[in-house]
């Protein structure tokens, strides 16, 4: 029996080796990992060759009667001069300002860089200036107080943060950045209720805003399919499509109603 | 002795017993092997997922990248990710044009329904009064005409005017299958369009996952000493004794829980966040192993209920002893009563031991539990079903009524027993024993004095309680001053059909029981007269109504054009059935009763009863005493509604604005004569208590109703026997095809129709909230004895939200010590949650960061958030306890005149007046309190007074350009206050604390994120607050913070200070001559002008 005993043993010895051994097969199965891959860094910015840039630029015209602007009360603080009028359906000749046009769709996953430069945001007279401004993602906006009264700073945006900021006169310059497209969020001041402008934040440098003779114009672009939209404040939106071969120079405009 | 002669043929001797040793053997070895193979391997899976778990961590461990550096780089440009990223691109593109597509035509079509709808839902509406006209027409002759009307109704044509301006004609029959057809396609684009969408979001969350799977938050160190702990580790057992830690107080009653879920689960504490995708092997989909390996989702929670301490399956359910199968740990056969909870209803564990919270954490947003835990209350659930801390008024009401007559026992007792003391004493032999005898005499007189006091608190706190008691329903006693007859019939029906989200359920009631009900009701009501008033003007009421902040709780619209709370009742259709007379006496004050209601006599007390005793029929919250017999009377509607306030021109107004909410006439409704029938009102009677109607509304008779059905704070532990599935048990065990056929039931089952068996407490609660009468199927029943519950035309999240509330709601099998019953601030914070979600204070102000209120999406406060009603995040840190008393007791903080907000007086929307009881105005200021972990009472600090110097360097800061306080804030100078959105500074004083005070001028916008105060006005430099702008010359060498200079400063502006500072500052009423005309500024005009 002392035999027989072993050999079981043996035996399961044996198998249980055999177990195991299935155990450590398994171990060849590698579970997900990566890869230490040395590969570039993904690249900054996608680059677009001067040669084929194309452009594009147009007319915002406004059909019917251009409304009477609105006139202001600054009354409220002695220190906001100069006449003033609501900004927001800005209309002359048939031509509309103040709207903001840019490549909405057909740059595909294209990155750009950040632009290095700041934008200015002035405040001066109770009044922003610019109505409407564009930036890419993340470019800093230097914002200004160039009024003898205390100004604050209030965007309200919907899919970035929000923050409210005082500014003294004479105080240095705020440098702010906005990091998620968004589209004509609004900036207000809470001591003048009149003071209000929209920033538009978007990937690419691709927009423009429309002047008092409703002109804009668009440089640069790489050659293809897109979406142009155009976005006034009260107005609201319009899209075109526009397909863009090498080195072209079209003509895009868009009408609005009241 | 001799030996016996071996017979021949000895079979032991012959015969080899060598096959029966072998086969015995081979048995045996095979038995050995199983034996060994099944105490190893067969008895224990749980080692293959050690095995498993040890290869697949220590992978990852090796291939994780610590988050510092280039990892996310270097993660981003690996082969896979790129891979993953040409998917999604690829998916995106693939799919833009045709979901763009569906976009535009989904549009398109939406604009056609609501075209078609407005006039289809009118005409329907018409087409369904004169059908139940029909159908309650006794009279055959006229039966024929109506029913000649009705189809000539039916052909008449009406025009709808298209979206893009065409007008077309349609008959009834004709529109009506336009409408249907136009949703039917709205469905189908919407399900196309999810069906698109749906890859490319996938896609994208691939591409996500793997970038956060590939990065842990360790740092290279901590990644190799979880590896050195997984390569040592050998495969056991994991437990936790849930009783451990009481073992040397192990009391019978404990729960015996011991968790092993860990075994298997061996990821769930890791420090680095795993995910099934994370743990799955390369190139395959996540198997049972990756997915058992992955961390738990919400480490937060674990921080609070250690898992050493709590395990595993308090929480969660299922077999948690259980090492043999996944089935098994997961309690998922048939011998185990309590099944793992299902992903839909995980948060029903929270409630085993959170019962008593009605809000479970403090960032409380969104939660399932919490939104069955408001269901179960504001639908009304507990008027039929009690439930431990709903609705616990009348219980409480009757304990201390039981308490009150055992303290006039003790009373007497004590008194009895003093006399007896006395008479001793008086007899004693000797003056020791006399005085000894005499002092406890004494000493009772003290004790029946202090019993007195006790008594009365007992009273007070029955006033209290008789105030906190609300109905989920209105008082029927009413109905006569209050509705249109004729509609009464017609809502009974099917409420939600004339109001698609009410509150009130579908009774099923047949025509019949229709009518008996409705004239029962309608002769009990009462008749007393109401005072006629004028008609208002209605597009000013339509602007308080929209301004006051009715919309924080009600709603007004239908479908896409709903705007409002869903709190109160939608009143789309109100001018269809309420009184204007009524509406007016509502809208000035809901809460008051056209005649009070004695508890006591079981009586409603009418002038005759005050005049019998001589007294003026006056009765409110401070007459609210019985003339007949001295008992608190009820005195208010039982209604949650406020009162706004208002003038009585205003209520007029608003009623004027209200009434013209309609659909269709009120005199459209078919005559119901049958209401005054008396020979209806005992059938009727039978009816409405047979259906509980008494647990929502009052009505008269039945006031001490109880409620009619099963109590359910234990009901998620009831075994699955005594759960009576009817006929359908066997349908639910085996899994068969789903018995509710109704479509619109159908669609209320959170997981679909069922697919396999549904034969456990999920399954039967899910069912029954679908279709409260399912069991009924197949049964032949009379009337009464038909399952009553209603159907409460729930949405599938809806029942979900209340199947997890009732999964959770179990005996608690844990040690007490494990329970969440606090007895500090947090248990105010506890009751005060209560009270906030009673009366939807959170409709108008948020008190949890990131909370929405229902103003907030209104369009009226996009462009003016200053006009919204104050955030109450810091509330119990910013104001002195007692002044949140006065306030909260008469928020506008004015004994003349009512008629505005006391502290933000140029806001539009207005603080109500609740009239809380004594009761809930001290748990809601402790509330308060607690949430700001302040101490309670509140010593307020000494404000120092400033010096001569200080006053005019803290008025320079005050007044200076660069800090211009007073132009947003109020002053009381009307013209002034024209531009204010900031209260008055006036009101510090008793109001603020002022610490709290430093706080917010140095950083408001981390108090109440988007307020209209900004940030940034003061700067620390040097170890102190110092201004930011320019600071005038006055401050040379002051060395201490200027924050608590301007808080003191403020803290003693006196009025006349302010004044003189207001004018000095060039804003006074000279500047106000001008008229605004600015469109942007035309929105503040007149707003706190006289």
């Amino acid at each position: 029996m002392k035999t027989k005993n072993s050999i079981a043993l043996w035996s399961l010895t044996a198998s249980l080796g055999l177990f195991l051994l299935a155990g450590c097969g398994k171990k060849e199965e590698q579970p997900a990992a990566t890869p230490v891959a040395s590969a570039p860094a993904a690249a900054p910015a996608t680059p677009i060759d001067p040669a084929t840039a194309a452009s594009i630029s147009g007319t915002v015209k406004f059909e019917g009667e251009a409304p009477k602007a609105a006139k202001i009360d600054m009354s409220q603080d002695p220190a906001c001069k100069g006449t003033n009028i609501a900004e927001n359906v800005m209309a002359s000749g048939g031509h509309l300002g103040n709207v903001f046009v840019y490549v909405k769709e057909g740059l595909g996953s294209r990155t750009f860089d950040v632009p290095k430069d700041a934008i200015t945001l002035d405040q001066s007279g109770c009044k922003y200036h610019p109505h409407v401004l564009g930036v890419v993602a993340n470019q800093t906006i230097k914002i200004v107080n160039s009024d003898q009264t205390t100004h604050n700073i209030h965007p309200t945006p919907k899919d970035n943060r929000e923050w409210n900021e005082s500014q003294p006169p004479s105080a240095a310059p705020l440098e702010k950045t906005f990091a998620r497209e968004e589209i004509m969020l609004p900036v207000k001041c809470n001591q003048h209720p009149w003071m209000r402008m929209f920033v538009n934040v978007t990937k690419s440098p691709f927009f423009a805003v429309t002047g008092t003779d409703g002109k804009f114009e668009i440089k640069g672009l790489p050659p293809g399919d897109y979406t142009i939209a155009f976005i006034h404040e009260k107005l609201g939106e319009q899209d075109v499509k526009v397909t863009l071969v090498a080195k072209d120079t079209k003509t895009v405009d868009a009408t609005f109603k009241p | 002795m001799p030996e016996k002669p071996i017979p021949e043929n000895d079979p032991v001797v012959s015969k080899s017993l060598a096959p029966h040793y072998l086969i015995s053997m081979v048995i045996l070895m095979a038995t050995f092997f199983w034996a060994m193979w099944d105490e190893d391997f067969g008895q224990r899976p749980w080692k293959a997922f050690q095995h498993e778990w040890k290869d697949r961590y220590s992978t990852f461990l090796k291939n994780a990248r610590s988050q510092s550096g280039d990892a996310q780089k270097e993660v981003e440009s690996s082969p896979d990710y790129q891979k993953l990223k040409q998917d999604y691109e690829a998916a995106s593109q693939n799919a833009t044009p045709r979901i763009k597509e569906i976009n535009e035509k989904l549009h398109d079509l939406s604009a056609q329904i609501l075209a078609v709808q407005t006039v289809f839902t009118d005409r329907r509406a018409y087409v369904n009064a004169l059908t139940y006209s029909i159908e309650t027409e006794t009279s055959a002759s006229s039966k024929q005409s109506k029913l000649k009307d009705l189809a000539s109704y039916k052909q008449e044509k009406t025009s709808v005017t298209m979206p893009d301006g065409k007008k077309q004609d349609f008959d009834f029959d004709h529109l009506e299958e336009t409408y249907n057809d136009l949703k039917n396609e709205r469905t189908q684009l919407s399900a196309e369009l999810g069906d698109l969408i749906k890859p490319v979001n996938e896609k994208k969350q691939l591409m996500d996952s793997y970038l956060s799977d590939h990065m842990v938050n360790l740092t290279p160190s901590q990644l190799t000493n979880l590896q050195n702990g997984v390569d040592a580790w050998t495969p056991k057992i994991r437990q936790i004794n849930v009783n451990e830690h009481t073992a040397d107080l192990v009391r019978e009653d404990s729960a015996n829980i011991v968790d092993r879920c860990e075994s298997c689960h061996m990821g769930i504490r890791e420090p680095v966040k795993l995910t099934a995708a994370s743990m799955s092997a390369k190139g395959k989909k996540p198997d049972e192993y990756a997915r058992a390996f992955t961390s738990h989702p919400e480490p937060d929670l674990l921080k609070i209920h250690d898992p050493d301490k709590f395990g595993c399956a308090p929480c969660h359910q299922g077999n948690g002893r259980a090492t043999t199968s996944v089935a098994k740990a997961h309690g998922n056969y048939e011998h185990w009563l309590w099944p793992l909870f299902s992903p839909g209803n995980y948060e029903s564990g929270c409630q085993i031991c959170h019962s008593a919270d009605m809000v479970v954490v403090s960032n409380d947003i969104g939660w399932t539990l919490t939104e069955g835990k408001d269901l179960f209350r504001q639908r009304g659930c507990m008027g039929c079903h009690r439930y431990e801390g709903y609705d616990k008024e009348p219980e409480d009401l009757l304990s201390i009524a039981q308490q009150i007559k055992q303290l006039d026992q003790e009373k007497r007792d004590n008194f009895k027993q003093a006399g007896d003391l006395m008479k001793q004493a008086d007899k004693a032999e000797n003056n020791d024993e006399a005085n000894r005898l005499n002092d406890r005499a004494v000493a009772l007189k003290v004790t029946n004095s202090k019993l007195d006091l006790r008594i009365v608190q007992l009273d007070r706190s029955t006033k209290s309680l008789l105030q906190d008691t609300k109905k989920v329903g209105p008082n029927l006693k009413d109905i006569r001053l209050k509705l249109n007859k004729n509609w009464i019939p017609v809502w009974l029906k099917k409420p939600s059909d004339f109001r698609a989200t009410t509150k009130m359920p579908n009774f099923r009631l047949n025509d019949d029981q229709i009518k008996a009900i409705s004239a029962f009701l309608w002769q009990s009501a009462l008749l007393d007269p109401l005072p006629k008033r004028n008609p208002g003007n209605a597009a000013h009421g339509k602007e308080l109504f929209e301004s006051r902040g009715c919309l924080a709780c009600h709603s007004i619209g239908e479908g896409d054009q709903l705007q409002g709370g869903t709190f109160a009742a939608n009143l789309t259709r109100v001018g269809e059935k309420d009184n204007y007379d009524y509406l007016v006496r509502w809208v000035h004050n809901a809460r008051e009763r056209t005649r009070p209601y004695c508890p006591l006599e079981k009586k409603d007390i009418g002038p005759e009863d005050y005049k019998k005793k001589g007294l003026p029929y006056v009765f409110d919250l401070d007459h609210s005493k019985c003339p007949n017999d001295g008992h608190e009377l009820q005195v208010q509607n039982m209604t949650v509604m406020p009162s706004l306030r208002l003038s009585s021109e205003d209520a007029q107004d608003v009623a004027s604005y209200l009434v013209t909410l309609k659909k269709q006439q009120p005199s459209s409704y078919p005559d119901a004569p049958f209401m005054d029938d008396p020979n209806l009102k005992a059938e009727g009677k039978k009816w409405v208590r047979h259906f509980g109607c008494a647990g929502c509304h009052e009505i008269s008779g039945l006031e001490d109703e109880g409620r009619i059905g099963t109590e359910l704070t234990t009901e998620g532990s009831k075994p699955i026997e005594r759960l009576d599935f009817a006929l359908l048990t066997e349908v639910a065990a085996r899994g068969g095809s789903e018995p509710i056929t109704d479509p619109d039931d159908r669609s209320r089952l959170p997981e679909g129709p069922a697919q396999k068996p549904w034969y456990d407490q999920k399954g039967f609660f899910e069912h029954k909230l679908a279709e409260p009468n399912i069991w009924d199927k197949g049964k032949e029943k009379i009337e009464t004895e038909k399952l009553r519950m209603p159907n409460l035309h729930l949405s599938r999240e809806q029942v979900r939200a209340l199947t997890t509330f009732l999964l959770g709601s179990q005996e608690n099998p844990l040690p007490p010590n494990y329970q969440y019953r606090p007895l500090d601030y947090r248990r105010d914070v506890q009751e005060g949650w209560w009270i906030v979600k009673k009366y939807n204070c959170m409709g108008c102000h948020q008190l949890i960061p990131g909370q929405k209120t229902s103003l907030m999406a209104m369009a009226r406060y996009q462009d003016a958030q200053e006009q919204l009603p104050p955030k109450l995040l810091t509330e119990g840190s910013r104001v002195d306890p007692e002044w949140l008393l006065r306030f909260l007791k008469n928020p506008a903080l004015n004994d003349k005149d009512n008629n505005r907000n006391g502290v933000r007086s140029y806001l539009q929307v207005r603080m109500p007046t609740f009239s809380f009881s004594e009761n809930e105005l001290g748990k809601l200021v402790r509330f308060f309190q607690a949430l700001s972990r302040q101490p309670f009472p509140y010593i307020p600090e000494e404000v120092p007074v400033l010096t001569t110097k200080e006053t005019e360097m803290a008025r320079s800061l005050f007044s200076s350009t660069a800090a211009p306080c007073l132009k947003c804030h109020a002053t009381g100078d009307p013209a002034h206050d024209r531009f204010a959105t900031a209260p008055n500074f006036l009101q510090a004083r008793g109001r603020l604390k002022p610490d709290w005070m430093e706080r917010w001028i140095i950083d408001p916008q981390a108090i109440a994120p988007g307020t209209s105060m900004p940030s940034g006005l003061f700067k620390r430099q040097n170890g102190h607050w110092v201004f930011s702008g320019p600071t005038p010359a006055s401050f040379q060498g002051y060395d201490k913070d200027q924050t608590k200079l301007l808080v003191d400063y403020i803290l003693q502006l006196t009025p006349e200070e302010q004044r003189r500072v207001s004018a000095a500052m060039g804003r006074s009423s000279a500047s106000t001559g001008s008229s605004p005309t600015g469109a942007k500024s035309s929105g503040n005009a007149g707003r706190g002008a006289p």
